[in-house]
């Protein structure tokens, strides 16, 4: 810990299987007590990389070495007392206590005549209650649940004692609980011990949760390297992933998160200023969302109202930067939500309304929709004729009744509301959609 | 005891007391019962003869039966290990096969006939080790997987005993005596053969028990036994190489006999565990038991004939395999989680 000399050095590595290039040229320096999470697509090289840190691979270039030891120099049995590894799944066909299966992990320590002494037994009993499952020590490994399996792995592989630990993809079986559990355990480890963690994780949020630092490999390259907050952005998500995402921040913890919205097929939608729009979208109570997203995965402008805090259309809309008129969770819309509201009908150049529940709370946007229905085209999309969306004693069916009478299109469902927006919009001479002008620009 | 009770069962016509004086007489050296025929109302110029049929014949037929027994159990247990595969079995891998034809060849085309004790185990090493390399390659990267590597071992085998039909076509001239290796039998022991025998097989079998940690290990993998330590190609050579060796000192000797290898790791495993630390000697111990019973029972069942051993090994054997591939079945698809 003394002399400088990093936990990880790997230096100009290449590794080629056959015409495939795994890893191109790669430099990474990892110091000692640093939890670092590698990341990037499928096939981006994760997994080779800790793979020459393991000895399993043998680089065709460069240097890879482990607390200023070359890998390929060190006995197996040598490196197993630096380096240990924590696979995504482990095989278990014997049904072995859970103690038994930790000691496994003392073989380095082992000659061949030896019995498990003293400390082994007291190394496991440790690892055991660091992974919290002192309390199922002599149950059988097949008998565990899989998450607690998945601490048994890291359990087997802190019992090395080894001041680095390398996770290949620890959380993939996992549900959303046992891999905050599982991550959470293992920076406390680093934190505690001083072990230097290189974990390969997919999820990029739980990356900038829990490791200090993130590298992100693309096709056998690192292309970003740094804290999450530096790291992290839309525009390495589009670039690496292909992904169009929303980046965040989350207010505890000051961590940035991703939200991921859809594929990029082929071009980025077009800018804001020149999409045409804004379409205005009335819902509420989660019925809005899938139009929401359509509308802007096709590069309108669309604006929102008046929708509910917590209520899912207002997430939505503000995951997808959607404006929207919004009030208060469960309050009746107030003067200066609907007036808003009315604002941003005033600018749509459609308005689509969708099969929304409503009750007293939610009742005056009928009534403005009904204001505007004569000067901008107003698409409504049939809510069910055995009034269960209404809770208002047949005056939301009244309104939207009104609504037919005064003009508004009525279409059966989403999609047929989607095309009625592009022809609304469409003009002669002009394109129906913005994505097609993308295209054919 | 056992012993002493499968000599005895293995000699019908010698009453239980005028063997018992025979086994003390010899092995305290004279000091037991000093006559040792007197009393049991044997006529003092056939004790030679008596002597001869318990001591030099019989006897070394239970010793054998007893090493070769552990020889097969040790192999079944540490090939089952090294190819993580609950049917793996010197005799359903071929290994066995692969050391008959070798022996078959020596005893053929006579070669080193004078310490033919000696050059047997030699030749069928050479026979059982070179088809477990075989194999080895052969299923290389996918030792998971049930199907390549019995249907190697299959394949083997009958190529094997392709060849050795073949060999045995062309040489009639001692084919007989080769034709009890197909069967398997105890009839080759003496004293000189249960020494070599006894000797490989206490040697090698040691080193092999010496292999449980590792081979706990290999059960988690190639990857995860390397990052804790293991040197799994070394170890899964050595284990092969070792396993071979003990096969072939029992094809040498007792020729094919099946399922030993196949039946005693499982039952130590029911009564042990699966740490291999205890499976290895353990189904050492239950494969001599294992295969002493089987000679016993086949005494007592026909008594006077020499049924080969292999034969009524398989009896035993088959449904227990049977039973196995049933039960791996049931479980690869309920335990996929």
């Amino acid at each position: 810990m003394t002399d400088g000399v990093p936990a990880v050095n790997i230096a100009h590595v290449s590794v080629r299987f056959g015409e495939r290039v795994a890893l191109h040229a790669v430099d990474l320096r990892v110091d000692r007590g640093e939890f670092v999470a590698l990341t990037g697509p499928n096939g981006s090289g994760k997994t080779t990389l800790l793979r020459t840190l393991l000895g399993f691979q043998d680089p065709d270039e460069g240097i890879v070495e482990v607390f200023g030891r070359r890998v390929e120099e060190l006995s197996v049995r040598d490196r197993a007392r630096r380096v240990a590894w924590v696979p995504q799944s482990e095989p278990q066909r014997d049904d072995v206590p859970l103690r038994q299966y930790v000691l496994y992990g003392r073989y380095p320590f082992h000659g061949p005549l030896d019995r498990d002494s003293e400390e082994d037994r007291e190394v496991a009993t440790r690892v055991l209650s660091e992974v919290g499952l002192s309390d199922r020590a002599d149950d059988g490994v097949l008998s565990i649940s899989g998450g607690e399996r998945q601490r048994a792995i890291l359990a087997r592989a802190l019992a090395q004692e080894t001041p680095l630990l390398l996770l290949d993809e620890p959380t993939t079986h996992l549900d959303i609980a046992h891999q905050l559990d599982l991550l959470s355990r293992v920076r406390a480890l680093s934190r505690d011990r001083g072990v230097t963690v290189i974990a390969a994780l997919h999820d990029l949020n739980l990356a900038a949760r829990y490791a200090d630092r993130i590298v992100v490999l693309s096709r056998g390259r690192r292309v970003a390297d740094g804290t999450p907050r530096g790291v992290l952005s839309e525009d390495l998500l589009a670039r690496v992933w292909g992904v169009a995402a929303d980046l965040a921040v989350d207010a505890r913890t000051g961590l940035p998160y991703l939200l991921p919205r859809r594929l990029i097929e082929e071009k980025p939608a077009a800018p804001a200023s020149l999409s045409p729009g804004p379409v205005h979208v009335v819902g509420g109570g989660g019925s809005a969302a899938p139009i929401l997203r359509s509308l802007t995965d096709e590069g309108y402008r669309v604006t929102a109202g008046a929708l509910h805090l917590l209520d899912t259309d207002a997430e939505t809309a503000e995951a997808l930067g959607v404006v929207a008129a919004v009030e208060g969770p469960f309050a009746p819309l107030s003067d200066l939500t609907r007036q808003r509201h009315r604002l941003l009908l005033e600018e749509a150049k459609v308005v689509v309304v969708a099969p929304f529940a409503v009750g007293p709370s939610n009742l005056a946007n009928l009534e403005d929709v009904r204001a505007f229905v004569h000067r901008v085209p107003t698409i409504v999309i049939e809510a069910p004729r055995d009034g269960s969306l209404d809770f208002t004693g047949g005056r939301a069916t009244a309104a939207r009744e009104a609504l037919r009478a005064e003009g508004a299109t009525f279409v059966p469902d989403a999609v047929a509301a989607l095309l009625a927006v592009r022809s609304a919009l469409s003009t002669p001479g002009h394109p129906t959609s913005p994505r097609a002008a993308g295209s054919q620009g | 005891m056992l012993v002493f009770l499968s000599t005895l069962i293995g000699l019908p016509d010698i009453a239980p007391r005028l063997g018992f004086q025979i086994l003390a007489h010899q092995l305290s050296g004279g000091r037991l019962f000093p006559a040792a025929c007197a009393g049991t109302g044997t006529s003092p110029g056939d004790c030679p003869k008596y002597t001869f049929l318990v001591w030099d014949l019989y006897l070394p037929e239970v010793l054998l039966a007893l090493t070769v027994g552990a020889a097969l159990g040790l192999a079944g247990g540490a090939l089952q290990g090294v190819f993580r595969n609950p049917l793996a079995d010197p005799f359903l891998l071929g290994i066995s096969s692969g050391g008959t034809l070798g022996a078959a060849l020596l005893y053929v085309y006579h070669i080193g006939e004078a310490s033919a004790d000696l050059f047997l185990p030699l030749f069928a090493f050479v026979g059982a080790v070179g088809t477990g390399l075989v194999i080895l390659v052969v299923a290389r990267g996918r030792y998971g997987s049930v199907e390549t590597l019995l249907l190697t071992g299959v394949a083997l085998a009958n190529l094997l005993s392709a060849v050795l039909s073949l060999v045995l076509l062309y040489n009639l001239v001692g084919s007989e005596q080769v034709t009890f290796w197909l069967l398997g039998g105890l009839q080759l022991a003496d004293w000189q053969v249960d020494g070599i025998a006894f000797g490989a097989v206490l040697v090698f079998g040691t080193l092999l028990c010496l292999y449980g940690r590792e081979l706990n290990l290999l059960q988690l993998g190639s990857d995860v036994a390397q990052s804790a330590g293991v040197d799994a190609p070394r170890v899964r050579l050595r284990v092969l190489l070792l396993s071979s060796l003990v096969t072939a000192v029992a094809v040498a000797f007792t020729g094919v006999i099946g399922f030993v290898g196949l039946v005693s790791p499982h039952i130590v495993r029911r009564l042990l565990g699966s740490d291999y630390r205890l499976v290895l000697p353990g189904a050492a111990l239950v494969g001599a038991l294992f295969l002493l019973s089987a000679s016993d029972v086949s005494y007592l069942a026909f008594p006077g004939s020499l049924l080969p051993l292999g034969i009524f090994t398989a009896f035993a054997g088959v449904p227990f395999f049977l039973f196995l591939l049933y039960r791996q079945r049931r479980t690869t698809t309920m335990g996929s989680g």
